[in-house]
């Protein structure tokens, strides 16, 4: 397998995905319902992306974890894994392509924008417990884009602008319920995630938790998941709030995935 | 976070148990007070997962050991340690441990990338049984709640013999370099043998390449090298065997070994915390699981 070829197939892949966005804003805008259209055109991208990590896993030797080309590489696939399930579960939200779509699409050309050159596999890479914390964390944060989707129509049909092309999908209480509902599966996962993880810290560096910046910043995204939970449940927040936590903790996750591991200097980089 | 990094260990673990103990008596009362928890006892077991989960991670904080220690081939551990910190409360059991090290190989991915550590260790049971381990990377030597690790840090270790006044015992031991290749251009050190109040000054000199940045390699001794030893103006280059005679005894070179570090933890709190964090998250997904089947999200109120 050459890199050349896992780049072809990957572009294809992008080409697909690129398609399914597209298709879906258009739906959204034009009001239509290209549902099938959009979920064989993100089947087609998975498959083909599926077969780039595969060609790239061959090739090296190793999973898609250490670089920051192969974070986002793994990652996109994890994320559209996610929603590609919840897409076709519940056909009622499946205008959330046209939400989730265009944060993929940055993912995507910021993976283009990276070297998909090899990087070093450290030792201590060498562990099971490495794809549990790291397969627990995928689905963490899958669970939060399907959530911050349907999030997103929520602040869009409040904004005016959503109000008349999403008028068929269920009202922003029964969203909001199913919003929350993905929120706390992906606490599930977060939480397992960080077991995970201190079970493989404590046997590669000697300890379970040490505070260095990617465990404080993931910890702080649990706190933060744990806390919006908690104020949904217990004060019975409105859609709106709920809606902007919802966004919040994405941003908070998202900057703990794919910023704090390369802006630090702790051994604690990659694998995600 | 302040409590972990701060300069006084002793204050930065009560600066954290503190917090921890007032968290874990405010959710207790929360628990004991509000009448949700009689209600959903998936939710009551969340919560008291946390609870100890909290109470745990403060025993911890004061039970607590982390500490290094280095030792040449051959050498067997006295208990010492280079470098620790340890909780208020550590019931310390590390003086009667014992363990040796018979060796240990590192590879290299070009570039000089550090892979893989296989180091040999060996220790003896309650029962006078030898026992024998490759440990390294993610498998720890565990000897009474003690987790030993390798370290990055390993490097060269001249064995010297030192001869005082005529008549006493000669003594034998190793000068561990500094380590390599992260001070690969720094292989020397200042030394003073045992009971004498000259200081010596070591160089280990030789001319390979031990790891090649163009290639593969493994962490090896030098097949030449010689050991430089300067005491004042006195300066002599020694081989293996070779003899210098100082103003307070005589020094033989006797060749040259490998070190490596190790880390050490001790936390006995691990496996309990193990558990409640895995009751924590089971209890949680049964409360949510019962919570979202009892009505389907579509329905109205």
């Amino acid at each position: 397998m050459t890199l050349e070829l896992e780049l072809q197939t990957l572009w294809a892949a992008l080409v697909f995905y690129v398609l399914a966005g597209t298709v879906a804003i258009f739906g959204v805008v034009l009001q239509r319902k290209p549902e099938r259209t959009v979920l064989g055109l993100l089947l087609a991208g998975l498959a083909l992306q599926t077969l780039s990590i595969a060609f790239r896993w061959e090739r090296l030797g190793h999973g898609p974890y250490i670089t920051m080309y192969e974070i986002l590489l793994s990652n996109i696939w994890s994320l559209l894994s996610v929603y590609v399930l919840a897409y076709w579960r519940i056909p009622p939200i499946r205008a959330t392509a046209a939400v989730v779509m265009p944060i993929l699409f940055v993912m995507m050309g910021w993976l283009l924008m990276t070297s998909p050159n090899a990087g070093h596999l450290p030792a201590t890479y060498h562990t099971i417990w490495l794809f549990i914390h790291i397969g627990f964390g995928k689905v963490f944060l899958g669970t939060v884009l399907v959530a911050v989707g349907i999030s997103g129509i929520i602040l869009l049909r409040q904004s005016g602008y959503g109000g008349k092309r999403f008028a068929r999908m269920p009202d922003d209480g029964r969203l909001d319920e199913l919003s929350f509902r993905f929120m706390a599966i992906g606490l599930i996962f977060d939480t397992l995630m960080l077991i995970a993880g201190a079970i493989w810290a404590q046997d590669a560096w000697g300890r379970y938790w040490n505070w260095d910046p990617l465990e404080t910043w993931a910890f702080l995204t649990w706190l933060f998941v744990a806390f919006s939970l908690h104020a949904r449940f217990t004060y019975e927040t409105s859609p709106r709030t709920g809606a902007l936590m919802v966004m919040g903790v994405f941003v908070l996750a998202f900057l703990t995935f794919f910023g704090v591991p390369f802006i630090s200097p702790s051994p604690h980089k990659g694998a995600i | 976070m302040i409590a972990y990094t701060s300069a006084r260990p002793g204050l930065a673990t009560w600066a954290l148990v503190g917090p921890l103990a007032a968290f874990a008596v405010n959710l207790g009362a929360a628990v004991v007070t509000n009448p949700v928890f009689r209600r959903q006892t998936y939710l009551l077991i969340f919560h008291l997962a946390l609870i100890a989960i909290i109470l745990l991670l403060a025993t911890g904080r004061l039970t607590y050991l982390k500490g290094q220690l280095e030792l040449a081939e051959g050498e067997v551990f006295d208990g010492q340690l280079t470098q620790e910190e340890s909780g208020p409360w550590h019931p310390r059991k590390l003086d009667s441990l014992r363990f040796s090290n018979e060796g240990f190989s590192v590879e290299y991915a070009q570039g000089v990338r550090r892979g893989a550590t296989r180091n040999k260790v060996a220790w003896t049971d309650a029962d006078g049984r030898v026992h024998r381990e490759v440990i390294g990377d993610q498998n720890a030597l565990i000897l009474a709640g003690y987790r030993f690790y390798t370290s990055f840090n390993k490097g060269f270790a001249p064995a010297f013999v030192w001869y005082p006044a005529p008549g006493a015992q000669p003594v034998v031991g190793t000068v561990h370099l500094p380590a390599y290749p992260l001070h690969e251009y720094k292989q020397s050190i200042e030394w003073m043998p045992p009971g004498s109040k000259t200081p010596l000054w070591v160089m280990l000199q030789f001319d390979e390449v031990i790891l090649d940045p163009e290639k593969p390699s493994e962490f090896r001794l030098p097949s030449k090298h010689q050991m430089v030893v300067r005491a004042g103006a006195l300066r002599q280059e020694l081989k293996p065997g070779d003899a210098m005679r100082l103003a307070e005894g005589v020094l033989v070179y006797d060749g040259l070994r490998s070190w490596m570090g190790y880390t050490v933890f001790y936390d006995f709190t691990l496996p309990w915390l193990l558990a409640a964090g895995v009751l924590a998250v089971l209890s949680l997904a049964m409360h949510f699981w019962v919570k979202f089947s009892a009505k389907p999200w579509d329905k109205p109120n």
